[in-house]
């Protein structure tokens, strides 16, 4: 895991349900989705490294009105999620009901998942842990 | 330092809405002339043009707008160039107009921008809208616009207890004020129950929420102190701009119930003004969703950080209010053309300042806020405008 990341290494892990983080070899901080150079430190010195999975929700929505392409998967729920490592990322979530929004509790612990879409696309997901 | 040498002398919009079987350049050629010719601008004298368009490649199938635009217009040969920031390519373009005037390098020149939304379906239009979102990161796993500013209305929910009702209430607002705007492409006042039928488009976002597609333009002549004079006896002048980036990506973001680029821009805008928030008479800001407008309101520093909500209910927002938010509508209820809309805001704080605005005149106008997001708030830009006799 030693070359340097790249954005489409990073969507092929997430296709082969092999999420990756990126990791600054000069602050520790953990990246993801990637960046051009650390948000912490600055650094360009980046690596791949692998995360808990463990995570908690920020804040989410359910789309109702999709772009064509994922109109047939809707309704399906979108939230922002903070792993424990200290990223955020944007994920589906999973196993929650979209016709019942509002029993979802921000800040309930997540657990790092994969969905495949009707296009055969998979996609980040997280469900409640 | 205030900037010196910028004058509005002029500004027009087109109605905004559906408009069947007007195309692209027909509708800016539209506000082109209103601003211009007829204004009493002879179109000889303007010197560049600065355009705004978002995304005409996918709505309309037209890339290169600037000179296509320009030429149907009649402003034959010269420079012309677009400017993209999605729903801030409006103020992106003022503030090269700005740089211009100001620098000394042109006299007069004329912004305008517009866009034509509603000859693709819904969903195609969503699709185009998202082009304005993280594609890699965001977009592609089937967020939307309104699911971006729903996530923003979820955290700002649970931080400071705003409602539905509160968001619903800017919509009643908009629509209030819209029901007496020709231009509109709401012009009726709608209930609170019917701001409040549950029909989500991005939970807790409803129909109502969102502003409509709509297609629109809207153009601003710009000239330097001396040539003024010639054009009117009222110009307005820019005094502060103001322009911040933040990340596209909301996960980036520490912050989901303020947008760090409106702080930021309006913060330049004030300094180069020399002004504070409480010295501004009327704002328009970017409610292209409801829950926008309040946090827009907070991040300008008219509210404290969750108090714009109970400013919509105390009715401080309202026409009459203390500090008037989008007297004419917003993009909620006079529609939201997306390059276009930038350019319309300061025809809109334009209109109040010199006391045109008819029927949506806001009592105290000498000073007025002009507020332009781009996209999931990835950029902001900000200009302060005072009559010149105020």
């Amino acid at each position: 895991m030693s070359e340097k990341p790249t954005v489409e290494q990073y969507q092929k892990y997430i296709q082969d349900r092999d999420f990756h983080a990126i990791k600054c070899k000069s602050c520790g901080a953990v990246i993801a989705p990637p960046k051009g150079m650390c948000y912490s430190c600055g650094g360009r010195d980046l690596e791949w490294v692998k995360v808990s999975g463990n995570g908690k929700l920020v804040s989410f929505t359910v789309i109702h009105v999709a772009a064509e392409e994922f109109q047939d998967e809707a309704p399906y729920f979108v939230g922002i999620i903070d792993l424990e490592e200290g990223t955020r990322i944007t994920a589906r979530l999973l196993d929650l009901d979209p016709n019942d929004p509002s029993k979802v509790q921000l800040g309930m612990p997540m657990k790092l998942d994969y969905q495949t879409g009707k296009s055969g696309r998979v996609y980040l997901g997280f469900r409640p842990a | 330092m205030p900037l010196r040498e910028t004058n509005i002398v002029s500004g027009a919009q087109t109605k905004f809405g559906k408009l069947e079987g007007v195309t692209l350049r027909e509708m800016f050629a539209e506000a082109v002339e209103k601003a211009t010719i007829g204004s009493g601008i002879p179109l000889e004298d303007i010197q560049a043009a600065f355009i705004g368009t978002f995304i005409p490649e996918m709505l309309v199938h037209q890339g290169h707008t600037a000179p296509l635009l320009a030429d149907y217009a009649g402003l034959r040969g010269l420079p012309a160039t677009r400017h993209e920031a999605a729903c801030a390519s409006g103020a992106t373009a003022i503030r090269a107009a700005i740089m211009a005037i100001e620098s000394g390098m042109y006299d007069t020149v004329l912004v305008a921008a517009a866009e034509k939304m509603t000859s693709v379906s819904t969903n195609k239009a969503t699709e185009a809208l998202a082009a304005a979102a993280d594609d890699e990161f965001e977009s592609s796993m089937g967020l939307t616009f309104p699911g971006v500013f729903a996530i923003a209305a979820v955290a700002h929910m649970q931080e400071y207890g705003t409602t539905e009702e509160d968001m619903a209430l800017v919509a009643v607002k908009a629509h209030h004020n819209a029901a007496k705007n020709p231009l509109a492409q709401f012009q009726k006042e709608i209930t609170l129950e019917k701001a409040m039928t549950p029909r989500y488009i991005a939970w807790p976002l409803k129909l109502f929420d969102c502003s409509p597609i709509s297609d629109g333009a809207a153009a601003i002549v710009l000239t330097n102190n001396e040539r003024a004079k010639q054009y009117t006896d009222t110009p307005v002048k820019i005094i502060g701009t103001g322009q911040a980036s933040a990340s596209m990506n909301l996960c980036d973001r520490k912050n989901l119930t303020s947008f760090e680029a409106s702080v930021r821009a309006s913060r330049i805008a004030y300094e180069m003004a020399g002004l504070q928030p409480k010295d501004i008479d009327v704002a328009v800001v970017h409610d292209c969703f409801t829950i926008a407008e309040i946090i827009a309101t907070e991040d300008l520093g008219f509210f404290k950080p969750g108090e714009g909500a109970k400013a919509v209910r105390e009715g401080v927002t309202a026409m009459d209010g203390d500090m008037p938010i989008n007297p004419m509508g917003g993009l909620k209820a006079v529609g939201h053309p997306v390059g276009a809309t930038g350019v319309k805001q300061a025809v809109v704080i334009y209109r109040e300042l010199i006391g045109e605005a008819s029927a949506n005149q806001v009592p105290k106008h000498d000073i007025g806020l002009m507020h332009n997001f781009g996209g999931t708030g990835a950029t902001c830009v900000v200009n302060i405008m005072r009559r010149a006799d105020a």
